[in-house]
This record gives structure tokens, sequence and C-alpha cells, in this order.
């Protein structure tokens, strides 16, 4: 896979369009990577601190832009995964500078997904934990491992079974967005949705 | 070390060959300020014995003068001063006096015979206060391997004035994407000979050397997981080392190479683990340490210093060997991460933050002083040379991220140019 930071100009042009986005959800993804075979049985939940991880909230019904409302059934769903990943229907988690805790609005969105997620329960996904660059590689990828972690164990937390919820860490090797500064940097610190199986 | 030097091998072809005339163990004369007492020696060109006309004679002479006027311990006497001194014919008193006017406090004095597609090169070095032999060599090789023949040499004058070895037969792994994607590469120390060791088109991440040379342990994500792998460059041979859940990161060889000391753990926790080369169960030293991730050994295989986020943000800690008696190295910088333990057991380079940029620290185990090497932009993964005298880093001060090394008066140079290129790791010798 080419690194987008291999070409000079090429940062200015992804971080452009990715902006519009809002979501790290439209990169394009040439070899999707395997699940994790690794995938423990069991979901734990990542102790962050000031986070109280057996928390029992309300299931909220978020209509979101990339929550198509009304009842989608599993067969009404695109055939193809990569355009049932283009859709949407899964949004991606954003986490603060050098962060692994779940911010409210993460939550919100983890919870939409976790409804979604409940309502096609053959649906099977990979989160990607992404970093944004200012951290040495090593420790974004365990930065990323524990934002993927945090998301599923919210996302178990809420009722997903946890053996449907791969992990992977790519740390800060696959930005979405390229620039030097804040404009786009958020926009990497993620917990990257992947619908694996449908 | 000595032993590997006796008995040179560049990468697969160990055709440099020959024993010293008298074995030389310990140090002649401890250096230990670099760049202040540099020790001047005299070079001059080695005639040919007659009747011989060997190839290859200006390369080995050029390439000799040029890697001891590289290094912070020897410095070799101007030619145009050399040029001053008028030998005495069977007067070795009275030319040694003559060179030592010009400066010079010992001479490399020697042969050059040519045997078909060998040359052979006999050399004597005399101190010229008690005109003592303080070592003599004689190295043999094919013509095509002058260059070699004249790094091994360097690399016995460094660790005569050392005891360490020179640098000069040393190679640099690192991660470039210059192909496209993050491959591991290596290269001489001087940035020349660059040779891609991969091809997965995956991310490869964080190579480290066995300390023989013979391995590369890293990271990647060829099989989907990020795993670690170790590599045996001169044959391509590649294997699985650990499969362990998490990000299996940062392998860090112990100093008799039987274990690596790596980063994993599942369910989001990364965790210092060690396991045998050999293949084993690995054993995990660190726990509930936050994220605990890029271990590194001390020399004496004794400690091993890590980054931890135990106290918030990432900090150096130190733990036993067996991952008992942690404690917090760093606490004046506001990040540390990236230690890298230096040959001489006291110090440890590091990446601080100053400013919301990278800059390489060191801290003094001795001193428990910490001093910054502050440079334009962003500077991180310091690596040590093999002898700790210099150090190897990558910096976007130019632009793209590229590895520069530093001279012994931590004046750096860039010796990466294409793509961007990280995470050097510094090896004496490939086997």
């Amino acid at each position: 896979m080419s690194s987008p930071w291999s070409n000079k100009l090429v940062p200015f042009a992804l971080c452009a369009s990715v902006a519009f986005t809002l979501s790290c959800a439209h990169r394009k993804t040439v070899v999707a990577p395997e699940p994790p075979s690794e995938a423990p049985a069991q979901a734990t939940a990542i102790p962050a601190p000031g986070e109280g991880t057996t928390e029992v909230r309300p299931e909220p019904r978020v209509a979101t832009a990339g929550h198509p409302e009304g009842g989608v059934t599993a067969t009404e769903l695109p055939a193809n995964l990569e355009e049932l990943n283009k859709a949407g229907y899964v949004k991606d988690a954003f986490f603060d500078t050098n962060k692994s805790e779940l911010r409210s609005d993460s939550r919100d969105s983890l919870a939409a997904d976790a409804a979604w997620l409940k309502e096609h329960p053959s649906v099977r996904i990979l989160i990607e934990g992404h970093c944004d660059e200012r951290n040495t590689e090593e420790y974004n990828l365990a930065l990323g491992w524990r934002r993927a972690n945090a998301a599923k164990a919210y996302l178990a937390s809420l009722g997903v079974a946890a053996d449907r919820i791969a992990t992977i860490s790519y740390g800060e090797e696959r930005p979405f967005a390229m620039c030097q500064n804040e404009s786009c940097w958020w926009q990497n610190r993620c917990a990257h949705f992947v619908i694996t199986a449908r | 070390m000595r032993q590997r030097l006796l008995f040179p091998c560049v990468l697969s072809f160990a055709v440099v060959s020959g024993l010293p005339l008298s074995a030389q163990e310990e140090v002649y004369l401890k250096v230990t300020s670099p760049g202040l007492t540099r020790v001047m020696i005299a070079l001059p060109a080695f005639p040919s014995r007659p009747g011989t006309d060997p190839g290859g004679a200006s390369t080995l002479l050029a390439t000799l003068r040029k890697d001891l006027d590289e290094t912070a311990v020897v410095g070799v006497v101007p030619e145009e001063n050399a040029r001053l001194v008028v030998v005495a014919p069977g007067n070795p008193p009275l030319t040694y006096q003559r060179w030592r006017a010009v400066g010079a406090q010992f001479l490399l004095d020697g042969s050059l015979a040519g045997a078909g597609n060998q040359i052979v090169l006999e050399v004597r070095l005399f101190d010229l206060t008690s005109g003592e032999i303080a070592y003599s060599r004689r190295l043999q090789g094919a013509v095509n391997l002058a260059p070699t023949i004249a790094h091994t040499l360097a690399n016995e004058l460094v660790h005569l004035f050392t005891g360490r070895p020179g640098p000069f037969l040393s190679r640099i792994a690192f991660v470039s994407d210059r192909s496209g994607s993050k491959e591991l590469w290596v290269m001489r120390w001087d940035g020349s000979e660059a040779q891609q060791l991969t091809s997965h088109r995956s991310i490869a991440l964080s190579p480290a050397w066995s300390p023989d040379g013979e391995w590369l342990a890293f990271t990647s994500f060829l099989r989907g997981n990020p795993q670690l792998f170790i590599l045996r460059p001169t044959e391509g041979y590649l294997k699985p080392f650990s499969t362990l859940p998490g990000v299996n990161s940062s392998p860090s060889f112990s100093p008799d190479g039987k274990e690596i000391a790596f980063a994993a753990g599942e369910d989001g926790t990364t965790d210092i683990w060690l396991a045998p080369v050999q293949g084993g169960t690995p054993e995990r030293l660190t726990r509930k340490l936050g994220i605990s991730t890029q271990p590194s050994w001390s020399p004496s295989g004794r400690q091993i210093v890590f980054t931890s986020t135990a106290g918030g943000s990432p900090q150096l800690y130190v733990m036993d060997a067996e991952g008992t008696n942690v404690r917090r190295l760093t606490f004046e910088d506001k990040f540390a991460d990236e230690a890298t333990w230096a040959p001489d057991g006291v110090r440890i380079a590091y990446t601080t933050l100053i400013e919301g940029l990278f800059q390489i620290a060191i801290l003094d185990m001795r001193t428990n002083t910490r001093s910054v090497v502050a440079g334009p932009g962003n500077n991180e993964s310091p690596c040590w040379s093999p002898d700790g005298t210099v150090l190897a880093f990558v910096s976007n001060r130019t632009g793209a991220k590229q590895i520069f090394v530093t001279d012994p008066l931590g004046r750096p140079t860039q010796i990466t140019n294409e793509g961007n290129n990280v995470q050097p790791a510094w090896v004496a010798q490939v086997q």
C-alpha cells in the first residue's frame, strides 16, 4: 500500500478533500487486513481514569446522517462490503490528543453504532485505532491499540457481543488526513470502524 | 568483539583474512574525551614491495585516511605537514623525531604486495615517543575489497585507542517508504550502499539488531495484525517471533543475544514482554503501568529502560531484567520516549518534547543529569553508534523525515534523502 506521505504534494490534496468528510471513514483501504485471529473471547473493559466501565446507559436512539433512519434489515444492506462501509452505518469515534478515554461525543456516536450493530446481529466489525503524528511511532501504536479497545469495550458494555468485534492498531502509520497542525490531526485520532462481515 | 574484528565479513562475503603478528588485546592509550584528545597518526603512502604491483593501493590508503579522519579519537597528520618530513634511513629515532615535529604521536608504517587477485597489507604502528611497536597486522583480501581492508584496519586502530570497535564496517538498518511502502533497508554508516531488505508492501517498523549482527527483529503488518519477525539479512530468511495479541512492537535484543524484550498486550494494554530468541513462552515483565513500550537493555544485561504512562504522560522507567525494582528516571520532561542505552552503560539517549518539538536528550545515569541536544525541526529516534561516540537520529528539519548522524562534536550530517527514512538501528557489523 502506498504511503500517503511518500509524495509531498498528495498530503495537501488529501487534507483538503478529507476535511469535508468529517470522518475517517472515507479513506480507501486497498488491502483489507484479515480480521485479527487472536480476538479475545470476552470483552474486558479498558480501565480508564475516571471512567466507569460498568456504567449502564439507556439505549439512545440517535438519528444521524450516518445512521439511516427506520429499520434497515440485513437483507437491505448493500451486498458489497466496500459499499456497505462507504454507506457509513457505523461512525468513527474521535479522541483528544494523547488520550484513549472516550469523549461524550464519542460515546454518543458509539451508542448509535451499538444500537445499529444490535439490529444487525450478523454484522462483524474491525475497529482500527489511529493516532496523529505527534508521538513516536511505537508509542502511537500502543495508543491506537488502547483507543480501538476502549471503543470495543464501550460497545460491549452496551450489549454488543465482544466476539463480533476485532481490534487492530495502526498507530500513526495510516493517517486519514495529512497536514502539520490540528486542522486535520483530530481526524487521525480515532477508532475507525470497518465492517468485515454482513 | 575482538574475534569478530579479526575475521571480518561484510554482508555475506568473508574474504578479507589475516592474523595479527602480535596480538594486542589491551587498550593502548585510553582516549576518554572524544574531540579533545585526538591521537595524531602519521600515515605515509605504503610502498609496494619490489616486483609486485598491487591494485587498489590508492583506494586503500584514501579509504583508511578518510575513515580515521572521521573518528573522534584518531587524526591523520595533514599531507602538507607529512611532506615536510624527510625520512632518515637507518636512523629510526631521528625519523620519529621528525614525525613528532609535525605533530604526529604514532606512525603507521607498512607495505603492500600484490599476488594475483589478492592484495596483502602489512602494517606496524610505532609509538613515536618510545619507539615501541604498538600494533602490527597483516591483512589480505581480493583487490576489489580494498575498502573493506581499509575499514578493518581503521576499526582495529580505533579499537586499540578506545577499547571499542570502530564504526567503519557498521551498518544502519532503518525503515524507508521510498519504494512506496514502509520497508526495511540497510546502509553503511555514512549513508552509502543502501539496500532494500523487505518487499512486503505492508508496514515494517522498529528494526533492532541482534548484538552479533546476524538477526534483525522488526514489527510487520504482513499478516494483518502487527507481529514480530526476525530476519536474517544476509539470506533474506524470515521467521515469526511473536504473535501475541497487541502491538508486538519495539524489540530489543539482550546483550547476550539470547532474549528479546518487546511490547505487546491484549485488550488495549501494552506491556513489556521477554521471550527467548530460539522460541519459548513469553514472560510478561510489566503490569498495570499504563502503556509500557520501547524497552532497551543496559549493556550489562541486568536492567531494561522503557517508556511508561504509569504517571500520566510517557516517561522513562528502569527495571531489573526480571521486571522487578521499577523506578522512574525522568521527571523534568513533558514527554520521554525511545530510550536507548549507550554502550558505556552510563548514558541513555531518548526523545523529549521541548516547546512542542521533539528533541534528543541524554540522561547521565551516574550524575542523574539531563542534557538536551536541540536542533531545528523535530528530532527523534536516537540510536548510538556501536562505539558509543556518536548518535544517529531522525529529523524533519529539511522537510521529510531523514536520518542524520552526528560527528563527535554533535554536528549532524544528513545521510538519507529519498522518501521518509526513520527508526535507525546501528550495528558494528552484519554477519
